[in-house]
């Protein structure tokens, strides 16, 4: 969460559920996440996983994390 | 056979007629499969082996991949005891290099073709240039190439899938007639929309009945396709091409009106087509993805190429952008830059961030550029292009600084209209390089644009075009009936004018619909033998 508010602090995380198809965050914020979020949690995203299902909400970009993870 | 031909029009009835009456439900799509080909066989049978090896050469590896796939977890399956987490590790790694591999194998291949067609003159004058330049006799053929129809679309599309395939978001396709029908649909065959496999295949293979909403929406779609490409944009184009043909006679304010007008046709033409397309599509059951949101009220340019030819603008984000700017090479430099000194300052930060995720978007439009024809005036478009947005989200801080000590509110509507307006401009300085012959040329507007703006020369060389007043005036109805459409259509984004013209009384819909017909019949431009000009995409 800390990362997504960093990222773009005009945006309600909290509750936004159409990030990527709402066009909120664009593919320039999206490359940026990915970079952050490969630090942060150690895994490797890659393009494959950039569907809008993985990227619309904090909680699905947590789901991702989760399943890169194991 | 042209989208706004008659011949087409009968086309369509005559394949609906056949689709709808045919009696076994399962195989119905082998319906659209023969009439795409007979569509494919009219444009000229010479094509055919080119679509058929694309075809062919996709089908064969996108299963040859998933082959290797399904292999490869079955081997870890077994394994399951004996390999450590290290060894599975590296057996991951070896299957993906292979696989790799074999998906290069169907790019280099079919990629290969369409550079070969497109660029084989272009390199071999260059080199032929250089070699002159030093003295040297030695020359390469100029060789006659023709390029057939649809190639970039179908070779996009089939590229998409293989990569689709091996990224492990769709099967392959087992049956090779269906995915022949995949690449070679007709209604999107000249231009577009490049689809995806997973949205657009299975709504081809699905048996569809006849739908009395879903043919008039669609036939909705088609008239105003129609009217767009026939009354406003082949109108359009006779004064364009008089301009292009003689480039170099003309003043700055001529051309200054040229590349308006162009801006005009380009979108009346294209997305008039892109909508005879969606409409056809529609009346067989099938729904293809937008390609057009209303680009010209764009706030920025990144909005506008999101909001332009989407669909590929989407090809070239999902298979060239994210690859590039995730690849540890970008990723790493932009680690790079943050644990220098530099980076741990404010711009070092923003720079760090934001520049190899820039560069990736500029290498991405200098290749749309280059794609659209080998001339140096379309390497000037996509360094335009790539250029402004890279400085735009560089610059990005210094913006947001400067509108603060302005004190302008970037909500207001007045700054809305000046961001419009802005990237209006911006757009239209790429369209310098389209419609001008040569790079040379494109640069020497810029400067007529400034020095040479002189309203009575403009006048009289803009009323001896090939159009008069009566159609100049035309034009600009329809600029302002398209600009009136988008403005609501803009209001009412989740919905689509023929919906809201359905709740409209009985009367005022039929008289919409026959003012339509009407408008196009009158006022649509039917070149000789009732040929319409040519779908400008249809050249790429």
């Amino acid at each position: 969460m800390e990362i997504l508010n960093e990222l773009r602090p005009d945006v309600d995380f909290e509750n936004e559920t159409a990030l990527i198809e709402d066009g909120i965050l664009d593919s320039f914020d999206i490359v940026a996440l990915v970079g952050e979020l490969n630090d942060a949690f150690d895994i490797e995203i890659k393009p494959n996983d950039l569907v809008p299902e993985n990227f619309n909400s904090a909680k699905a970009m947590m789901n991702l994390i989760e399943q890169l993870q194991d | 056979m042209s989208y706004t031909s008659l011949n087409f029009l009968f086309f369509v009835i005559g394949t609906m007629l056949v689709y709808f009456l045919f009696p076994i439900k399962k195989h119905k799509w082998v319906v659209l499969l023969i009439a795409s080909y007979v569509f494919y066989l009219f444009a000229g049978y010479k094509y055919v082996a080119f679509i058929l090896f694309t075809t062919l050469s996709t089908y064969i590896i996108a299963l040859w991949i998933e082959k290797i796939s399904e292999s490869s977890k079955l081997n870890i399956k077994q394994h399951k005891d004996q390999w450590s987490r290290e060894d599975k590790k590296k057996y991951k790694e070896k299957i993906k290099k292979v696989k790799r591999l074999v998906m290069a194998l169907a790019l280099v291949l079919n990629f290969g073709i369409l550079a070969f067609l497109k660029y084989y003159n272009f390199f071999s004058g260059s080199l032929n240039d250089i070699f002159g330049s030093f003295g040297m006799s030695f020359s390469m053929p100029t060789l006659k190439l023709f390029l057939p129809l649809g190639i970039s679309f179908y070779t996009f599309q089939s590229m998409g899938y293989i990569i689709d395939v091996y990224r492990e978001k769709t099967p392959a396709q087992r049956n090779p007639f269906k995915f022949a029908l995949f690449v070679s649909f007709f209604p999107q065959i000249i231009q577009g929309p490049i689809s995806i496999y997973d949205s657009l295949a299975h709504q081809l293979y699905e048996s569809h009945s006849f739908d009395f909403t879903r043919f008039k929406y669609g036939a909705e779609l088609i008239l105003w396709g129609l009217i767009k490409k026939m009354v406003i944009a082949d109108r359009a184009v006779i004064a364009i091409n008089t301009v292009t043909a003689e480039y170099n006679s003309y003043g700055g304010t001529a051309l200054t009106f040229t590349i308006l007008l162009y801006a005009l046709q380009l979108y009346a033409d294209f997305s008039g087509g892109i909508d005879i397309s969606r409409g056809v599509a529609q009346i067989f059951g099938i729904d293809m993805m937008e390609n057009f949101r209303r680009p010209y009220f764009s706030k920025d340019i990144n909005e506008y190429w999101r909001r332009w030819h989407i669909s590929l603008g989407n090809w070239f984000k999902n298979y060239l952008f994210y690859p590039l700017a995730m690849s540890s090479l970008f990723l790493n430099t932009s680690k790079k830059i943050k644990s220098t000194k530099f980076g741990s300052t404010v711009a070092g930060t923003h720079i760090a961030k934001v520049l190899p995720t820039s560069i990736a978007s500029f290498i991405v439009f200098f290749i749309v550029g280059i794609w659209h024809g080998a001339y140096w005036k379309y390497v000037g478009f996509g360094i335009w292009n790539g250029g402004i947005i890279m400085l735009s989200v560089l610059m990005k801080p210094v913006f947001e600084w400067c509108h603060k000590k302005l004190h302008i509110n970037p909500k207001t509507a007045l700054y809305t209209v000046f961001q419009i307006l802005r990237t209006f401009v911006v757009v239209l300085v790429g369209y310098v390089f389209d419609v001008a012959p040569s790079f040379k040329q494109a640069i020497n507007t810029f400067v007529l644009f400034f020095t040479d703006q002189n309203l009575s020369v403009g006048r009289s060389q803009i009323s001896n075009l090939g159009l008069d007043k009566k159609e100049y005036l035309l034009i600009l109805a329809g600029a302002v009936f398209i600009f009136i459409i988008s403005v609501i259509q803009e209001r009412h984004n989740k919905t689509t004018i023929r919906s809201m013209l359905d709740q409209k009384p009985f009367i005022f819909r039929w008289f919409a619909v026959f003012a339509g017909i009407i408008m196009l019949v009158v006022f649509g431009v039917y070149g000789s033998g009732f040929n319409a000009a040519d779908f400008v995409y249809m050249q790429f």
